[in-house]
């Protein structure tokens, strides 16, 4: 057991150290962005009619505290990232955490359901076609994972808004109805909510799905073969019960390892796929963050909350492996 | 039958004595599906090559035809209801503004009169290759212009703006997948050829990058461009991302390979043999896996030209007047587009077929590099 504490602990502090440098990436990046908080928020008071000297720009950077050297920023800034508190966005002037709130929430709910979505279909999907000799239907599997990459979430969410919108007249966008939008959250807004968030987690979760049923049928057919299995079938152990007990287990321990990544890929469509069906969740945020305002400190923020949700993903995974896998287990605790 | 095996037998010696490239190009010939995807992907490539000659006009603002906006695809045809001629020929489109349309301009198409398709038709200037001046264009149409999938709002042709694309998706992956693989190579060679310590450093790195999620990351660093970039400036830039944040995937790959690679007995005789490092990377390392690299190299640009077309589309990537997938579809989220003009959406149909084709070639490039692929089957 106290191995099994050693282990986790070693993959935290790794899981930490990523986190870090991630961290200084990101702030690098706000740094790189053309005039500071100071001036961009002095500019924007200078449009609405008060005059602006170079001293209140200086007096706001000090307030800021944008004065102090690169280092003590950045430590500021991941110690207070740590705690949840991004500081206020430059064009908003508002606090970022509020800002972000439930639609942070959201988006990771919207995500991990389309991730969840992904492997419902992929892992029995995969498992059948690999066990198959159906040469049809391992063809057309195939059609669809090579599919999932050429026509990427957006265009799929393109393509079914053409649709809809020719067919039904309806867009299909949003996540609330209008009398929802800004009411408290009770039942009737968690099923409001649900009515509208099939769409989005179907689209986010196609490439997935396409990607997974790939890997899936991969192992599988690499277990397959092999003669623990062959060995099990000659004691009589046939059908479904084999291909789980057996070549499943196997097969399925990388998979375990790999969600990070599957989640890493969802996030990078969702911005893209938010704007089209116009969800307001933080993806679009992200889009209205950059392209729209360069607000920094809000892009900067969404950034480095997607990847800590990777990282801790990451981290879950590896360890519920070593739960799950024996020969893991072994190898920590010899 | 004594004949028979006097020619197995030079079949069997031709594949003894075969280099490694007449290995995998014969293997690479047997899967019918890559081959196939190979020539679409080789169409598609010359056509980009020489868009500005296959297509009838100019894909920019100076090309547009300002008598037919939002215009509908017009399909060549042979009959119609005067009787039928052997050129294929469209009718002419006239505007018009009368008391009758209530004052505004109505697009109409005359049915009574015929614009016969010409072959080499002399248009605006271009050129060729970005070299050879010339002003013939593969075909047109005499008196008025052919839209063969229609115009946009200001005019432009869609058929013309697609084949642009092509090319310049074709230019942003290369130079992409090209300063991804020098990364790739430097890093991941580092990392692998050197182990230890300095490969757990690189690593961390390349994890850390690689964790970050892509399209946000290239939001983010794209953000950055002035506006007043100019349109070439930009492209460079755009490419210059792509690379910077594409390299992470080869550069584990190269780092994996080498990791196994280096050691092996060949390499071990070399080091004895007093050869120095650069020496046994560049003769000895990098010649063993050339093919996996352009495998992966093959592999990794639908990925590049799929993050360019994604920046483009959210406006941060590609503007106008460049031709690019993402500029094509900017304007086609609006409903009135999605109802009224779906030939925006032509240029997707392009696109799924460029990126499938690249993806079926690479995986029949990674089969026939493989040489165990045969021995397993």
């Amino acid at each position: 057991m106290l191995e099994f504490g050693r282990f986790v602990a070693t993959r935290a502090i790794m899981a930490l150290f990523t986190l870090v440098l991630v961290s200084l990436i990101v702030f690098s990046l706000m740094e790189m962005v053309p005039a500071d908080c100071a001036e961009r928020y002095l500019a924007f008071k200078n449009t609405q009619g008060s005059g602006i000297s170079v001293e209140d720009i200086d007096a706001e950077r000090q307030r800021l505290g944008l004065d102090k050297p690169f280092f003590t920023r950045w430590g500021v800034w991941i110690v207070n990232a740590f705690q949840g508190e991004f500081g206020d966005s430059c064009i908003l002037r508002v606090s970022i955490a509020q800002l972000l709130g439930v639609k942070f929430w959201l988006s990771i709910g919207l995500c991990l359901s389309a991730l969840f979505l992904a492997y419902a279909i992929a892992i029995p999907v995969g498992i059948i076609s690999a066990a198959t000799n159906n040469r049809l239907l391992d063809n057309s599997l195939k059609f669809v994972s090579y599919l999932g990459l050429a026509l990427p979430n957006f265009l799929l969410a393109l393509m079914i808004m053409l649709f809809s919108t020719v067919w039904f007249g309806e867009t299909l966008t949003g996540l609330f109805s209008k009398e929802y939008r800004d009411a408290p959250w009770d039942f009737a807004k968690f099923v409001d909510l649900l009515k509208h968030a099939w769409l989005p987690i179907f689209i986010l979760g196609w490439s997935a799905t396409a990607f997974a049923l790939q890997t899936v049928r991969a192992l599988m057919s690499d277990e397959i073969g092999k003669l623990y299995v062959t060995a099990a079938s000659a004691r009589g152990i046939y059908g479904r019960k084999l291909l789980w007990r057996y070549p499943a287990r196997h097969a399925l321990g990388p998979i375990v390892n790999s969600l990070g990544f599957d989640l890493n890929r969802i996030f990078s469509e969702l911005p893209i796929v938010a704007l089209i069906l116009t969800l307001t969740d933080a993806g679009a945020l992200l889009i209205d963050a950059l392209a729209r305002s360069n607000d920094q400190q809000l892009a900067g923020a969404i950034i480095f909350l997607l990847t800590a949700s990777i990282v801790s993903l990451n981290f879950f995974t590896d360890v519920l492996l070593a739960v799950l896998d024996p020969r893991i287990r072994k190898s920590i605790l010899k | 039958m004594m004949h028979n095996t006097s020619q197995s037998q030079s079949a069997k010696e031709a594949y003894f004595t075969a280099s490694q490239h007449q290995l995998i190009w014969a293997r690479f010939k047997k899967q019918r599906t890559a081959m196939i995807a190979a020539i679409v992907l080789i169409v598609m490539i010359v056509s980009g090559l020489m868009a500005p000659f296959l297509s009838p006009y100019d894909p920019t603002i100076a090309g547009r035809d300002k008598d037919y906006t939002n215009g509908a695809p017009q399909m060549p045809k042979f009959c119609d209801t005067a009787g039928c001629a052997a050129r294929p020929f469209i009718h002419a489109v006239e505007r018009e503004r009368s008391i009758k349309t209530n004052f505004r301009w109505v697009t109409k198409t005359n049915e009574d009169k015929r614009l016969y398709l010409q072959f080499f038709v002399e248009g605006s200037t271009y050129k060729l290759f970005g070299v050879l001046p010339l002003d013939i264009h593969l075909f047109g149409v005499e008196g008025g212009k052919i839209h063969l999938f229609g115009t946009d709002e200001d005019g432009q042709d869609i058929f013309s703006r697609t084949l642009h694309a092509i090319w310049t998706s074709m230019k942003v992956g290369s130079i992409g997948v090209f300063i991804a693989f020098v990364l790739a190579l430097a890093i991941g060679g580092v990392a692998g050829y050197y182990g230890g310590v300095i490969d757990g450093v690189l690593q961390m790195i390349t994890d850390a990058v690689r964790t970050v999620p892509a399209i946000p990351l290239f939001m983010a660093v794209a953000a950055f461009m002035p506006p007043e970039m100019t349109a070439e400036a930009r492209f460079f830039y755009i490419s210059l991302i792509l690379g910077l944040i594409g390299w992470p995937t080869l550069a584990r790959r190269v780092r994996t390979h080498l990791l196994t690679e280096r050691n092996q007995e060949y390499i071990l005789a070399a080091q004895l043999s007093g050869a120095t490092s650069s020496h046994v990377i560049r003769r000895h390392l990098l010649p063993s896996f050339t093919s996996y690299i352009i495998v992966d190299l093959v592999i990794s640009f639908p990925y590049m030209v799929l993050s360019e077309t994604a920046l483009s589309f959210i406006g941060l990537g590609l503007k106008d007047p460049v031709s690019s997938l993402g500029v094509l579809l900017q304007k086609a989220t609006s409903a009135d587009v999605m109802l009224n003009y779906q030939w925006y959406f032509i240029p997707v149909i392009f696109f799924v077929v460029l990126v499938m084709a690249f993806v079926f070639v690479g995986d029949g490039l990674r089969d026939a590099a493989d040489p165990y692929s045969e021995t397993a089957s």
